[in-house]
């Protein structure tokens, strides 16, 4: 605005980004684009491939098969309370944690900090796992969904460095006000903390959401505490199974076509469609909360 | 700043504030002792006050991060016992005590095998390459997209761009082998042939030079605008009076970027590379499973299904373990060191 | 419903059956060579009382109440009757190892055995990983009342988790029948216990071989039909019609012609790339070695003449072109879309694997582009590709009764009662008339058009029969003393029923009948057979051989295939050393152990 010499530039700049920015859109577009369309298209059809930007041969047989499915409100019912649940107490908690943390003067700082952090590393494996789940008598109960991934401490390091950044003042200011930490921690912190928050909030619901294993280790006979995620990995499981039937026996049983079937790529699209939107609306819900300048007001005011 | 704060407080922040400098050090040092010594205390006591005074101020965070402990306490480390396994021939029939204790034979398994230190290799280029490309275009593109000033196509893109990261790998990799084909849905080699690049269709997965960046580049594809929202998100942590300021000096849109926005998200930067680091001997095992085979597989073999293959593959729980204290050791020397490095060359606690 | 008195004057032993329903020529040789195994199943048909010789009209039967003692022979609880204890409702879980879905809970047949019997089954099938699965399982010893576990039931019983059935089985009625002595040898586990239920294989009467093997080289039937019907039997001359078919037709329906595919990008399908060299040297679909007959003795079948001879002419064929770059790297998906362009031409595959291809050529109206099995062999060496049925099970694949069971016997009279023939018939047939009919003769018997659609639609046939039932508990295979056979896939007459047009007038060029006509005479194989359901301990010596030779040749072959032909000795000797510089003996040890056994 100032130069001359650069008046140019925002025009071109603006060009190159917008043209840049539609190719990312139709790259990025593309396979989802795919994955619905051939969960629309016919499943012996698709065996065929080849079908890219729109179904070929038009079918709704592989969502009517999901539908049918008659533990999926169950599951879904299931899936959004732990997701919900997940979401609410894990921003919480990894918000709670990434303030101590970030408080310089903190006594065990280091030494709460390495002890979080080695976490992210270790493990021991799924049979200790289990033994734990299975002696907290968390196995075939709701709790098992929230529990053991409640505190990610990727999430915590982030809050963490995030709080690092706001200035000491704002602590400070109101420990002056005669807060105590945790008030100061409510009611001036976490305010400011909205995107990274945002941000961990939706890993955290992706994260609960997309989660299948837990169902398959702890509740897998107990159908009420079903997931939607689990509940697609079944269909899509048998799917792929029904095609790849190794007992050859029963595999000879059909010489000639079925018409109506699912085939593996079929249920695969149509499971991920069924078990995506839910969770996609998540962000754009959340994005508002990335706009610029949100945290400045906060500190202002 | 000193007038707002009690005694008490100053002394237990100069704990932890080691780079001030040393001429305001001293102050508050003589300040502090100037108190006590009034009350006459012999030195060890003096200690001990103090420290029992910043225990007794900061009993607040001890209840909120105690808690939280135990917690972890139960969840990620009683499970640990689990990595006697590693030195044993673990039978889940017979349990821990009953399992044949074999020394470091799962370790000797490991280490004596050509092919285990093919695929630790190839998991370090792998994961290397990736972590840099994949945090440089991340940036790159958040950096674009923070140029874009229209709010509702910034959201769209941002959106769009965030996708495939719903995607199971076994769909993008499918994808990418139709793209990749040398058939006729092989978009590739059609515009590579029609642009007159090559002459004949490339058997682009079947090529060992070509695997690793396939490899990159499905990542990207698939995890690019994921790993975007959290420098998103740090960007609109960014004080907007900077740029204003920036402006009026006549800043440019780069310079902003380069002097602004870049050195505002830079600690979440080096955060994410810290942690990441650690997991770099975990490659994403499904894009090698997928799209490995017996032409590429002297590049694609990863430690995970090395691992994967002999452990679990064949119910071998004790060499899954002893893999996995191998990677958990790595990474714990490899994070160390970075936060070592990182606090010490920066004038900020990183982690 | 007295089905089996129309079956008339039917003590047709077993063997009289097969020469009937069989092709005349090959079933002598099963005849002869499966007396064994005849002997045995005649001694329950004999040692019961024939039933009466009252030569019912097939359409219309006597009175359903009417029981008589053939029909108790068959149906010892009185047929698909209430149980005494049905008002005693009990709830079994099982957990099987295979990832299906379970039948709806309106599921009618199930509902009305539930009624009958007091009995509801619960399953739990596999989603995921079954290692990790069962291991958190035997860790936590947390089992159902049941599992079917198939060839991982070893780890099962080594830890503990079933219980020991032999002194069970003989309480009742139709288990004892069924698990018969012939079945003894491969129902012991090495303890002395029997532990398993098997659900597959156990026929007290095996049905004849109408099917094309599983595996084999396959070839468009169209290659064939053009070459004037030959059979060919050696890879060069297999190869030979590809060439010729290739160069007069280089496109179909406008796809560019391929000559031969191999599917080897796949964790476990590429046994379309390791498995052909076995069975050039005349074997039959054994496992991971090839077992000297003579002397019981196994090699690397990976390493041998065969192999090496059968590599290098792939080698060839992928420099001629007929081999394409493009299927070494082809992912199953792919593998698949190509075949159903119908511009394949051969390929060696399992017939299950490639199903789902066939089918939609039949779909598309090109049957002449789908495919038949061909009996290629080393030059000289008769083939191996068909199985003899000799009713025997190959071990370790069915249900086990753990200790957690709440009630082990009500679970096994459920059991029984399910064998009963009436009930058998109800889950998998249906209803006379209705769903299925008798042949002419009064001994075969065919579905109706409406329920083999039925059947084969996935959803409805596990929504609306007792399929999943009667798959997953012991079941009546092969045929029934009256000769009639116990399921669809034991009827002659219902696989011709289910042929193309197209395929019956291929056949009928050829002068057969079945497509099994086309390569020789099943075989009977010993008593081990087949290598592949033998118990290998996890983490053993052997296991981890077997692994690492897996390992080799996946990664040798396809480089086999591809390299310059100047270097395929080079090559092949690299590979050699590997196999050598491994210790890959420990696996064979292993199988030669266990061959032993059976040989005691």
């Amino acid at each position: 605005m100032k130069k001359k010499n650069i008046k140019m530039e925002p025009i071109l700049f603006h060009t190159f980004n917008t043209i840049l920015m539609i190719l990312i859109c139709i790259m990025m577009l593309y396979p989802f684009w795919n994955t619905i369309v051939v969960s629309f298209n016919d499943a012996m059809d698709s065996l065929k491939g080849g079908i890219t930007l729109w179904p070929r041969k038009f079918s709704t047989y592989s969502y009517e098969t999901v539908f049918k499915n008659e533990l999926l409100l169950t599951a879904a019912i299931n899936s959004v309370a732990r997701t919900v649940i997940s979401t609410v107490l894990g921003v919480f908690v990894s918000a709670l944690i990434g303030f101590v943390l970030s408080r310089p003067e903190f006594l065990w700082r280091k030494f709460v900090t390495a002890f979080f952090l080695v976490t992210m590393y270790v493990s021991g494996g799924l049979i200790p796992t289990y033994f734990l789940i299975k002696d907290l008598h968390l196995l075939n109960s709701f709790w098992v969904y929230i529990f053991p991934t409640l505190i990610s401490v990727f999430n915590v390091i982030i809050v963490k460095s995030f709080m690092q950044q706001l200035p000491d003042s704002l602590v400070e200011a109101g420990k002056v006000d005669g807060a105590g930490y945790f008030k100061c921690f409510l009611h001036i912190v976490l305010p400011c903390c909205k995107p990274v928050l945002a941000t961990v909030g939706l890993w955290c619901a992706v994260g609960a959401w997309n989660q299948w294993f837990d169902t398959f280790l702890y509740c897998s006979g107990e159908s009420r505490l079903t997931t939607l995620q689990y509940e697609m990995m079944k269909m899509l499981s048998s799917a792929m199974n029904a095609s790849a039937q190794r007992d050859p026996a029963a595999a000879l049983a059909g010489q000639m076509s079925s018409v109506t079937m699912v085939t593996p790529a079929s249920m695969r699209a149509a499971v991920t469609v069924v078990a995506a939107v839910p969770i996609l609306v998540v962000y754009p819900f959340l994005q508002k909360y990335f706009v610029k300048g949100v945290m400045l007001g906060a500190v202002k005011g | 700043m000193q007038g707002k704060h009690t005694m008490k407080k100053k002394s237990a922040k100069q704990r932890s504030i080691e780079k001030k400098s040393a001429k305001q050090r001293s102050i508050e040092k003589k300040s502090s002792e100037s108190k006590y010594v009034e009350k006459q205390y012999t030195e060890k006591q003096l200690r001990w006050y103090k420290l029992i005074g910043k225990y007794k101020s900061q009993k607040e965070l001890f209840f909120m991060i105690i808690p939280c402990m135990i917690f972890t306490f139960i969840f990620c480390y009683m499970p640990l016992r689990g990595w006697i396994m590693a030195f044993q021939n673990f039978k889940p029939g017979k349990g821990y005590r009953g399992s044949k204790f074999v020394g470091l034979q799962q370790f000797e398994f490991l280490f004596k095998d050509k092919t285990f230190w093919q695929s630790l290799r190839n998991t370090l280029v792998m994961s290397t390459m990736n972590l840099v490309i994949g945090t440089v275009v991340a940036l790159i593109f958040a950096l674009l997209l923070n140029e874009i000033r229209q709010v509702g196509r910034k959201r769209i893109v941002q959106t769009i761009s965030y996708l495939p990261h719903f995607l199971s790998w076994i769909i993008v990799c499918s994808l990418a082998a139709d793209i990749l084909s040398t058939t006729n849905s092989g978009v590739v080699n059609n515009l590579l042939l029609k642009l007159g690049i090559i002459d004949s269709p490339i058997l682009f997965l079947g090529t060992k030079k070509y695997f690793w960046w396939i490899y990159v580049l499905i990542n990207i594809w698939k995890e690019m605008g994921w790993n975007t929202i959290i420098y998103i998100a740090a960007m609109a942590g960014i004080d907007q009076s900077l740029y204003e300021a920036a402006e009026i000096d006549g800043a440019n849109r780069y310079q902003k970027m380069w002097h602004i926005t870049l050195p505002g998200i830079r600690p979440t930067i080096i955060v994410i590379l810290i942690m990441n680091l650690g997991w770099i001997l975990n490659t994403s095992f499904e894009i090698p499973y997928l799209l490995g085979q017996g032409l590429v597989l002297d590049v694609s073999e990863t430690l995970d299904l090395f691992v994967l293959r002999y452990g679990i593959k064949n119910g071998n729980f004790s060499l899954g373990t002893a893999g996995g204290l191998f990677k958990s050791f790595i990474s714990i020397i490899l994070v160390s060191a970075t936060t070592w490095f990182a606090n010490h060359k920066s004038d900020e606690q990183i982690m | 419903m007295k089905r089996y008195k129309k079956a008339i004057a039917l003590f047709l032993t077993a063997t009289t059956v097969l020469s009937m329903a069989g092709c005349k020529s090959k079933e002598k040789k099963v005849d002869s060579d499966d007396a064994k195994a005849t002997e045995t199943t005649k001694v329950p048909a004999t040692a019961t009382p024939e039933p009466t010789k009252e030569t019912a009209d097939p359409t219309a039967g006597p009175g359903t109440d009417e029981k008589d003692a053939d029909f108790l022979l068959e149906n010892p609880y009185g047929g698909l009757v209430k149980l005494d204890d049905a008002d005693d409702p009990i709830t079994f879980k099982v957990f099987i190892r295979d990832p299906k879905q379970a039948p709806a809970s309106d599921n009618p047949v199930i509902n009305k055995i539930t009624e009958l019997t007091g009995v509801t089954i619960e399953w739990e099938f596999l989603v995921g990983d079954l290692e990790q699965k069962e291991g958190v399982m035997i860790a936590g010893e947390d089992y159902p009342d049941a599992i079917f576990a198939g060839d991982h039931a070893p780890k099962f019983i080594d830890a503990g988790a079933f219980i020991p059935l032999e002194d069970k089985i003989p309480n009742y009625k139709l288990l004892p029948y069924i698990y018969d002595e012939k079945q003894e040898a491969k129902m012991t586990a090495p303890d002395g216990h029997k532990y398993i239920l098997e659900i597959y294989g156990a026929q007290n009467n095996p049905s004849p071989v109408f099917r094309a093997p599983n595996a084999g080289f396959y070839i468009q039937k169209a290659v064939l039909e053009e070459a004037g019907y030959p059979i060919p039997r050696t890879l060069d001359e297999y190869f030979k019609l590809i060439e010729d078919y290739k160069a007069k037709h280089p496109q179909i329906d406008g796809v560019d012609t391929i000559g031969f595919e191999i599917l080897t990008n796949d964790s476990w399908r590429d046994f379309c790339l390791r498995n052909p060299a076995q069975h050039l040297m005349g074997a039959g679909n054994d496992g991971d070695a090839y077992v000297d007959l003579n002397t019981m003795k196994s090699s690397y079948y990976q390493i041998s003449d065969s192999a090496h001879n059968y590599y290098k002419k792939l080698n060839e064929e992928y420099h001629k072109g007929i081999i394409p770059a493009e299927t070494l790297t082809e992912n199953y998906d792919q593998y698949i879309a190509r075949l159903t362009s119908g511009a394949v031409l051969g390929m060696f595959d399992q017939y299950w694997n490639f199903m789902s291809a066939d089918n939609v050529l039949l779909v598309d109206g090109k049957p002449e582009r789908s495919y038949i099995a061909v009996p290629i062999t080393d030059p000289g060496v008769p083939d191996g590709y068909l199985d003899a049925k000799t009713g025997k099970i190959t071990g370790n694949n069915g249900i086990g009764i753990t200790k957690n069971c709440k009630d082990p016997d009500r679970l096994m009279k459920f059991y029984d009662y399910i064998l009963q023939r009436e009930v058998q018939d109800y889950l998998l047939w249906g209803e006379e008339g209705k769903d299925w009919n008798y042949d002419a003769d009064g001994i075969d018997r065919t579905q109706t058009p409406e329920r083999r659609a039925l059947m084969r639609d996935e959803a409805k046939n596990r929504d609306l029969t007792g399929n999943v039932l009667w798959n997953f508990c012991p079941k009546r295979q092969g045929l029934y003393n009256d000769g009639t056979p116990c399921t669809p896939e034991d009827s002659a007459s219902e696989f011709v029923a289910g042929l193309s047009e197209y395929d019956q007038k291929f056949l009928k060029a050829y002068g057969f009948k079945y497509p099994a006509e086309m390569l020789s005479d099943p075989i009977v194989r010993p008593d081990y057979f087949p290598l592949y359901a033998f118990p290998i301990e996890d983490g053993s010596p052997a296991k981890v051989a077997n692994q690492k030779m897996n390992d080799i040749i996946r990664r040798y072959f396809p480089q086999l295939i591809v390299c310059d032909a100047d270097k395929y000795e080079s090559l092949w000797q690299e590979m050699l050393d590997e196999f050598a510089n491994n210790d890959l003996q420990p696996y064979l040890d292993e199988i030669d152990r266990q061959i032993a056994t059976y040989n005691k």
